[in-house]
């Protein structure tokens, strides 16, 4: 009777796919943890109360929620989505006094794990919670919440002829919320920078559940820490962000697109050096290796794009006369070194390339349908100067391994978007890819880099944060204790 | 089953896959028959996808449902994870059956994936284990039993005066496929496009029977095999080489996945080609056009109507169209198994009708009658209905 009720009692776990649970008790007779399924119960009751049917403990659900873009792997014990602050207030309180993980969830397109529950627990999706709030032109701000996705804001500040520039590749699905979180940016933050740059003020419900304001919609401030920054890229691990006042920027008057291609990465590499020396300032410098180009032309065959050679896109923008001139300047500066330029002709084959470049990353399957793309030492980053040697190393470590890779990135400001490509089905091939990601993120620290530029450090870097930090990461994880005792804001992240 | 043309490729490639791979299959106990069954997809087209989200961005259930489970992301993972051994239970059923196989997501894919293959694929290994809904059961149960999709006992070509039955060649190279939807539910349409069709020669089936297509969709391959066999024998009777369909699930289903030395053509496309011989008047109004997914995004079938459309009014188009155009909700079995998520997608798609119009058009009933059933200000109308107008 005993034996079958413990037998029970562990049935039901596996089938709650607990993998860490809110409370446990002792059972000395097998001397394991296993979950007290009567606070499991009381937990559901009480979250629940607060979000009602915005509630699953399904197992098909949960595991829809145990994985985002990446490889990290990690399954929560109840996803909620909650649609106001009172609500996430509430639920982190009830986490807070049971001791339960929380981690916050956008729409899942991030690389590096950062919204997979590894410790189990409550992963908050925060994608219901997606109303524009204000839209304040003489202020030039807005007040959002966090599940808004990139390009519907951007839709919604076009008539007013502004626009959010941080412009990461998935802006179609990502949220504003985990843009926040992981300090995104994409292609145009070479003129226009990070998410960083464009927060004034941030809603943030504490690991308690307390809810404080970070800033104001002041343009400057000069009283005490600099909370809105220390929130900014803290990967959920220090509060959640329910409220974002962000600053915003008037689209530009004209765009223009120089295409240029050149006999190899590294002279690519150089030609973007030396257009920098010269004084330009591109509001796009993307990199597409030869490989990642074969890509693009099999995903749209009609994109106006190079024959051959390593591409470089070099976007200005401004007025018609300083974009003209700007682009005049690359071609110029370029001209030595590339075996071609072309200035795109119209808009539409601009928004074309661009669409396109966005997609890169995952169209791999298109050239070879036996091929993956696996998004691991994807993001790394290093200081202009050294690019030319991170490509070079780069593509030693692709031959050194034997896989094929793509090479393209936000090469303005030294981010490498490298995309190493396999058989999921071969497992010797997986093993060679995870070693490759391991040495490319050494090199990047010994570049002077860092193992993230946009993307985060979530679970699938954080084994990196001492290399590249040293005794600064002591100092994250004191600001991680003060601010979050029990530790269980989205807990394993960040290497803390 | 040798009328289900793709299935078997599909299974042979696979089969050749895994043995390369040495990656043995899943398998779990049929919750029916107590036996082993294999959950068996073509796992490459399932891996294909890398978790991006952009099929999270358009899916029309995800956006009125709110739930991951409810998108193509969550229904690939669901079906990963099936695949690696989690045994199939009702839990995964909310995602797998209600995706209306609309394709947006595999339009817009970076990966290559096709969604829509691979959900039907696994709803077909789920009927397999025995794991189906309510919903399905009972659109089986109808289908076997009465030959069409609603369980009605009338005869099919209940439309047609005993004369008209009765005068019907026996052989044609051209046959009308009426469908469930027209032959039952909108007789007038079936009606209305026999009188055109009749004009080039055109027959009908002595006995035809569902199409198959709901059959498909939901995951009861077994028992399509059966009935487009029959079809396809009455098909050969006629001795008709090409079938004319004005319904888009019939379309897509006797296109591709009835042999490929069929003739399929839509009514639109048959219209678009005898503009001429149809002497169609010039109308004075204003009409949009929903693209049936089943036509558009799944066959291509874009500018047919839209000629046809252009060649008696003036053409206004909705917000989306196209590659883009949002699904009517109609489809994959999710009106019939989760009828308030089919009208909240209807709902959203009547969102999309511009200023201005005088009518909805669509080439397809099941379209018809979802836009309908979600109300609105404007009328919508069948293609053949605007071209009926135009031959008066």
């Amino acid at each position: 009777m005993v034996y079958s009720y413990i037998l029970l009692i562990l049935i039901i776990c596996c089938n709650l796919s607990l993998i860490s649970v809110p409370t446990v008790a002792e059972l000395s007779i097998f001397h394991i943890r296993i979950p007290d399924l009567r606070s499991i119960m009381d937990i559901t009751a009480e979250l629940r109360k607060i979000v009602g049917e915005r509630l699953s403990v399904s197992p098909s659900e949960l595991y829809c929620y145990s994985s985002d873009a990446s490889q990290v792997k990690g399954m929560p014990d109840y996803v909620v989505r909650p649609t106001s602050t009172d609500e996430v207030s509430r639920i982190v309180r009830l986490a807070y006094e049971n001791e339960i993980p929380v981690t916050a969830r956008g729409a899942g397109t991030g690389l590096a794990g950062g919204a997979v529950p590894v410790g189990g627990g409550i992963v908050l999706d925060m994608s219901g919670m997606n109303r524009i709030l204000e839209i304040d032109i003489d202020n030039i701000q807005i007040v959002v919440e966090p599940g808004v996705i990139q390009d519907v804001l951007n839709d919604a500040l076009k008539p007013y002829g502004f626009f959010f520039p941080p412009n990461p590749g998935s802006s179609a699905m990502c949220t504003i919320g985990g843009m926040i979180a992981y300090n995104a940016s994409g292609m145009r933050c070479v003129k226009y920078g990070t998410t960083r740059h464009y927060v004034r003020d941030l809603e943030v419900v504490l690991a308690d559940g307390a809810v404080i304001h970070t800033g104001s919609k002041m343009l400057k401030s000069a009283a005490g820490y600099d909370l809105t920054q220390l929130i900014i890229g803290s990967e959920g691990t220090l509060g959640i962000v329910t409220k974002a006042s962000l600053k915003i920027a008037p689209l530009p008057k004209t765009r223009k697109l120089v295409i240029t291609s050149f006999r190899n990465a590294e002279i690519a590499g150089q030609a973007v050096v030396k257009t920098f020396s010269n004084g330009v300032i591109p509001s796009a410098c993307e990199i597409l290796d030869r490989v990642s180009l074969q890509v693009l032309k099999r995903y749209d065959p009609k994109l106006v794009l190079p024959s051959e050679g390593d591409v470089i896109l070099f976007e200005v923008d401004g007025t018609e006369n300083s974009a003209r001139e700007a682009a005049e300047q690359i071609i110029e500066v370029c001209s030595p070194l590339a075996i071609s330029i072309k200035l795109a002709e119209s808009e539409k084959e601009m928004a074309d390339i661009w669409a396109a470049r966005k997609l890169v990353g995952a169209a791999v399957s298109r050239l070879d349908p036996t091929k993956t793309r696996i998004y691991v030492g994807e993001d790394v980053g290093v200081p202009i100067k050294k690019i030319p040697e991170l490509l070079r190393r780069a593509q030693e470590i692709s031959e050194k391994f034997n896989l094929p890779a793509m090479k393209y990135g936000h090469i303005g400001d030294g981010n490498l978007h490298l995309a190493l490509f396999i058989d999921v089905l071969n497992k010797d091939e997986w093993d060679r890819l995870n070693r490759a990601a391991d040495l490319i993120h050494r090199t990047a620290i010994e570049l002077g880099g860092t193992v993230s530029s946009e993307h985060g450090v979530g679970a699938a870097r954080g084994q990196y944060m001492e290399a590249q930090w040293g005794p600064a990461l002591e100092v994250m994880r004191a600001i991680k204790k003060a601010l979050d005792p029990k530790g269980i804001l989205n807990p394993g992240k960040l290497g803390l | 089953m040798r009328a289900v043309k793709n299935e078997g490729k599909k299974e042979t490639k696979r089969a050749e896959e895994m043995k390369e791979s040495g990656i043995s299959e899943a398998r779990e106990k049929s919750e029916t028959n107590g036996k082993e069954q294999p959950f068996e997809i073509d796992r490459r087209s399932v891996y294909k996808c890398v978790q991006c989200g952009t099929c999270r961005s358009v899916c029309p259930v995800f956006d009125v449902v709110g739930w991951e489970s409810a998108n193509t992301r969550g229904r690939m993972l669901i079906i990963k994870s099936l695949l690696e051994g989690r045994p199939p239970s009702e839990d995964v059923l909310s995602s797998l059956a209600s995706c209306t196989t609309c394709g947006i997501c595999a339009a817009k894919c970076p990966a290559g994936a096709n969604p829509p293959d691979v959900v039907e694929a696994a709803r077909a290994q789920l009927v397999k284990c025995g794991v189906t809904t309510e919903a399905q059961e009972k659109l089986k149960a109808a289908i076997t039993t009465s030959g069409n999709s609603f369980g009605e006992t009338r005869s099919r070509q209940h439309w047609l005066s005993d004369t008209e039955r009765s005068n019907l060649p026996e052989k044609s190279d051209y046959v009308y496929f009426v469908g469930c939807f027209d032959s039952y539910r909108y007789p007038e349409f079936a009606k209305k496009t026999f009188e055109v069709l009749q004009r080039f020669g055109v027959t009908l089936l002595p006995d035809e029977q569902c199409c198959a297509s709901p059959l498909l969709r939901t995951g009861f391959r077994e028992a399509a095999g059966k009935i487009m066999e029959h079809n396809l024998e009455q098909i050969r009777k006629v001795g008709a080489h090409t079938v004319i369909t004005g319904c888009a699930g019939c379309y897509t289903t006797l296109k591709n996945n009835y042999p490929e030395e069929l003739r399929v053509i839509s009514l639109p496309e048959f219209l678009a080609e005898h503009l001429e011989e149809l002497n169609l008047k010039h109308l004075d109004i204003t009409v949009t056009y929903h693209d049936p997914c089943h036509l558009g995004r799944h066959n291509k079938v874009y500018d047919a109507p839209r000629k046809v459309i252009q060649a008696i009014c003036t053409l206004k188009e909705m917000k989306n169209i196209k590659e883009n155009s949002r699904c009517c909700g109609g489809g994959g079995g999710v009106r019939i198994g989760y009828p308030d998520i089919s009208l909240a997608l209807a709902k959203k798609r009547i969102e999309d009708v511009p200023e201005g119009v005088d009518y909805l058009v669509t080439s397809c009933p099941l379209c018809v009658r979802n836009l309908r059933d979600a109300g609105g200000d404007i009328e919508i109308i069948d293609i053949v209905e605007l071209v009926a107008m135009a031959l008066e």
